[in-house]
């Protein structure tokens, strides 16, 4: 039988159980009125109790149709069990306030509704929250319908002066009808019960186990990860080989080779001396071309395809979008046109401070600005993330400190407010490499 | 929620909804039974409350009942005949389970608490207040307050019945004595029973009494004390009020000599007084109760002898009625409630054919009452009426807390035990409110 049959199943046996039991409470209730009345005993029984019982048949009426619409609630609440929260509140309320109602009906003498409410308050409910409102719930409807507690100040008639109307074995009967259907009914419900945690507990060994998964997934991804860094890393340290032995090792060579022939022929021939220094001039010069073409080749490939400008906005909006920050670029130096080295130094810059802000400051908002004056370049990137009350210099940071110095800049940074950053070039005006 | 649960939980509701629409069904079947025209449930008590003989007991609430009835066209009013008094309060409290109780009923004595304490009984208040031509100022104010629980008034009096003293004229006469007035006290008394209490045939036993019947009871109410709070929070046994009324009554019973004074003593006309309820007063002469009783002396009616301090107030008994609270027609019952206990036609109407005083002040003043008087009463016995307006201004009544019956019977107990001698007075009052306080704690 699946899980949803076995519910299902106990609820409906915990339906039928409570309705004979309403119908045993309120029906006996009602025909010992009638009873103490054919008796003629009403005036001892009124003294008594001290208390007018309502109608028999308004007893009877009540609690029936009470527990009948609490049923109806309980069904619907299952039925609508996806249904918006609010839905779902109102008629959890609806089922308490049906509860209350045929309990009072049947003067507190049976309490055993409160536990079919309270099991689908239980179902009805998830998260930590609503535990404790569960909890203050649950209390809360136990005391409201405990006669033992409550009944006094409600003017409620206990059952057994109405049992007194009864003869001696009628009585044990009902007492003994009573008392069977009230443990069945505590029984179901702690069935129920344990099927509910059970099932919770599944479920949550379930999510643990998924858990895990994804953490080994995690685990694996970043090994792999770095590994494909180290690979990449190695990669480009060949081709840097490869370059440098391509180019300036060529060249080298050359030049080396030209040197060596040019002092053997200076004092022989010294016309064709001057002519082989002229070549080896020439090879180191095609060698420098080769080199530049190397180096130009290690820049980022925002710079390669677009402008300075274009290519930071690029950086920001593709960061922008990756991380759901958002950055604000304001560029006060007119046209960024400046030296290759240069170029990537600042684009380097602003790459590494985002990522920065982003990575450690969690920031949602960042400012970037660049203005020049004179022939000072100044990069600053201001965000509202965490910031840091002492600046460790990660490798980040220092990194960039060290590519600003090629260029004689310099760097300042604080973290009490944010992380503020501050990166300065000095702009080689008109200056031609070469 | 798979397709299997679904199909069981719609079944569930399904057969819910059935069970729900037939009780409805049958419910608006029953109740649409119920309509027919306006009717106002009266419950009354057959017979004499008075416990007197009585002719008709349904003369004055029929009557009642006609005037009310062409006043307000569409309502009919049905009553059960014949409930005795001693079945009227089963009766009740069987109508009050089957939630069937009249719109208007009679609530015998020592019955108002405990149809409070049910809620079976309406708060008449705010029908008072709403009712601009009520004034409760109409009623004698110990008849009134009767009818109410603290401050509340659950019910309005029908009809009393003062306690009075009898007096056998002839005897007084043939003793050469004077007929006590108006204020007259216990001093009074005690030396007139001292004076006719002796042995009139000499064979040595006295035959001739002063007094009979004579409790504490009356003593204390003659003497203005108060015995209870109204809500029967407190009691006052050991107020000097209430030790002289004992005292009073211990010295009374020493005269008879131990002899026990009986009814038959009193109708040969061998006791000078004996207090007697007013209902009783006028079924005594009158024919043929007369020659029941065998009495042939001359009588009259005077005022309670009044002790130290008090004015010889009596206790009034009062017959009430109620509204009851699930009444359908508040209205229409308060109407008729006012028909029957306020208006002051059927209150004299009350003077003619029944045993009791009306409560109304206006129909108790009125010249019926001397003329229907005169008739009850032949021969040369009179009845001063100013007697009985004083009497009525003048009673009190019973408190009707829960534990009154039962601690009267309490003091019943204890005070007759101080009267006999078992006990002094001071001692045996002190240990009766101690015994109290502890009853009226429960």
């Amino acid at each position: 039988m699946s899980r949803e049959r076995a519910f299902i199943s106990l609820q409906q046996a915990a339906y039928i159980l409570n309705l004979g039991a309403v119908c045993l409470v309120a029906g006996s209730m009602a025909y010992s009125i009638l009873a103490i009345v054919d008796a003629m005993e009403a005036e001892a029984f009124l003294n008594l109790i001290r208390v007018r019982p309502w109608k028999p048949q308004t007893m009877l009426v009540a609690a029936v149709t009470g527990y009948l619409c609490l049923v109806f609630c309980s069904c619907l609440g299952q039925l609508w069990e996806n249904r918006r929260r609010a839905l779902r509140n109102a008629i959890m309320a609806l089922e308490m306030f049906f509860c209350i109602g045929a309990t009072v009906a049947m003067n507190m003498n049976y309490n055993g509704l409160v536990l079919l409410v309270v099991s689908d308050m239980v179902r009805g409910q998830k998260g930590s929250k609503q535990k404790v409102v569960l909890g203050v719930a649950i209390v809360g409807l136990y005391t409201i319908v405990n006669y033992n507690l409550t009944g006094a100040y409600f003017n409620m008639i206990p059952w057994e002066q109405f049992l007194t109307a009864y003869g001696t074995s009628t009585q044990a009967f009902l007492r003994g009808s009573l008392s069977v259907i009230s443990s069945m009914n505590l029984v179901l419900f702690i069935l129920y019960m344990a099927m509910l945690v059970q099932g919770e507990y599944r479920e949550r060994e379930r999510i643990q186990s998924l858990n895990d998964q994804l953490e080994e997934a995690n685990r694996k991804l970043k090994e792999y990860a770095a590994e494909a860094e180290k690979n990449a890393e190695m990669r480009e340290r060949n081709r840097l080989a490869r370059e440098i032995h391509d180019t300036l090792g060529h060249a080298l060579t050359g030049i080396v080779a030209g040197i060596d022939a040019s002092l053997t022929m200076l004092d022989i021939a010294p016309e064709a001396t001057k002519q082989q220094l002229t070549k080896i001039g020439e090879v180191a010069r095609q060698g420098i071309t080769d080199v530049r073409r190397s180096v130009s080749k290690l820049r980022p490939d925002a710079l390669e395809k677009f402008d300075l400008e274009r290519a930071v906005t690029k950086l920001i909006e593709d960061t922008g979008a990756a991380s759901g920050a958002e950055i604000h670029f304001e560029n006060q130096a007119a046209s960024l046109k400046f030296h290759e080295d240069e170029e990537e130094v600042i684009y380097r810059v602003v790459q590494e401070a985002t990522t920065n802000a982003i990575r450690h400051g969690h920031a949602t908002k960042i400012h970037i600005v660049i203005s020049r004056a004179d022939q000072w370049l100044t990069i600053t990137v201001k965000d509202d993330g965490i910031g840091c009350s002492e600046v460790k210099e990660g490798f980040g940071l220092k990194h960039m400190q060290e590519r600003l110095e090629l260029l004689d800049g310099s760097l300042r940074y604080e973290g009490s407010d944010g992380f503020w950053i501050a990166a300065r070039i000095p702009i080689r005006w008109g200056e031609e490499y070469g | 929620m798979r397709y299997v649960g679904k199909k069981a939980i719609v079944f569930s509701m399904a057969i819910t909804v059935t069970l729900l629409t037939i009780i409805g069904a049958v419910f608006v079947y029953l109740s649409r039974e119920q309509e027919e025209e306006k009717i106002l449930r009266f419950g009354m008590i057959a017979g004499s409350y008075w416990d007197v003989p009585t002719g008709s007991c349904y003369k004055v609430v029929d009557e009642a009942i006609r005037r009310f009835e062409e006043e307000h066209p569409g309502v009919r009013v049905e009553y059960d005949s014949g409930i005795l008094k001693e079945d009227y309060p089963e009766w009740l409290s069987e109508q009050i389970l089957l939630g069937k109780e009249p719109d208007v009923f009679m609530i015998p004595e020592g019955e108002l608490e405990i149809l409070v304490s049910l809620g079976a009984l309406k708060d008449l208040g705010t029908l008072i207040k709403r009712d601009g031509s009520f004034d409760s100022d109409a009623y004698y104010e110990g008849a009134y307050m009767y009818g109410s629980i603290g401050d509340v008034q659950y019910a309005l009096p029908y009809e009393s019945v003062p306690t009075l003293m009898f007096v056998n004229k002839t005897l007084l006469q043939k003793e050469g004595i004077s007929m006590p007035g108006a204020d007259w006290t216990w001093e009074e008394l005690l030396a007139i029973c001292c004076k006719v209490t002796k042995d009139t045939d000499g064979d040595g036993v006295i035959d001739q009494f002063g007094c009979f019947d004579y409790g504490w009871r009356e003593a204390v109410a003659s003497n203005g004390a108060l015995l209870f709070e109204k809500d029967g929070s407190a009691a006052y046994f050991t107020d000097p009020k209430v030790e002289a009324g004992v005292k009073f009554v211990r010295d009374l019973n020493r005269v008879n000599e131990g002899y026990g004074v009986t009814a038959r003593e009193f109708d040969q006309g061998k006791v000078a007084f004996r207090p007697f309820a007013f209902s009783e007063y006028r079924t005594y002469k009158p024919y043929p109760w007369r020659i029941k009783k065998y009495s042939d002396f001359e009588w009259d009616c005077v005022k309670l002898p009044a002790g130290q301090g008090g004015q010889g107030q009596s206790r009034l008994e009062t017959l009430l009625m109620g509204i009851g609270s699930r009444t359908r027609q508040e209205q229409m019952a308060w109407e008729f409630i006012k028909t029957l206990c306020y208006e002051v036609e059927t209150q004299l109407h009350l003077l003619e054919a029944s045993q009791g005083l009306p409560v109304v002040k206006e129909a108790v003043q009125s010249p019926l009452l001397s003329q229907v008087l005169g008739n009850d009463i032949p021969g040369n016995s009179d009845m001063d009426v100013e007697v009985i307006w004083q009497v009525m201004e003048e009673a009190v009544g019973a408190p009707n807390f829960r534990m009154y019956p039962a601690a009267m019977a309490l003091a019943d107990g204890e005070i007759g035990r101080i009267i006999s001698g078992e006990m002094s007075v001071d001692s045996g009052l002190l240990k009766l409110q101690r015994e109290m306080n502890g009853l009226l704690k429960q």
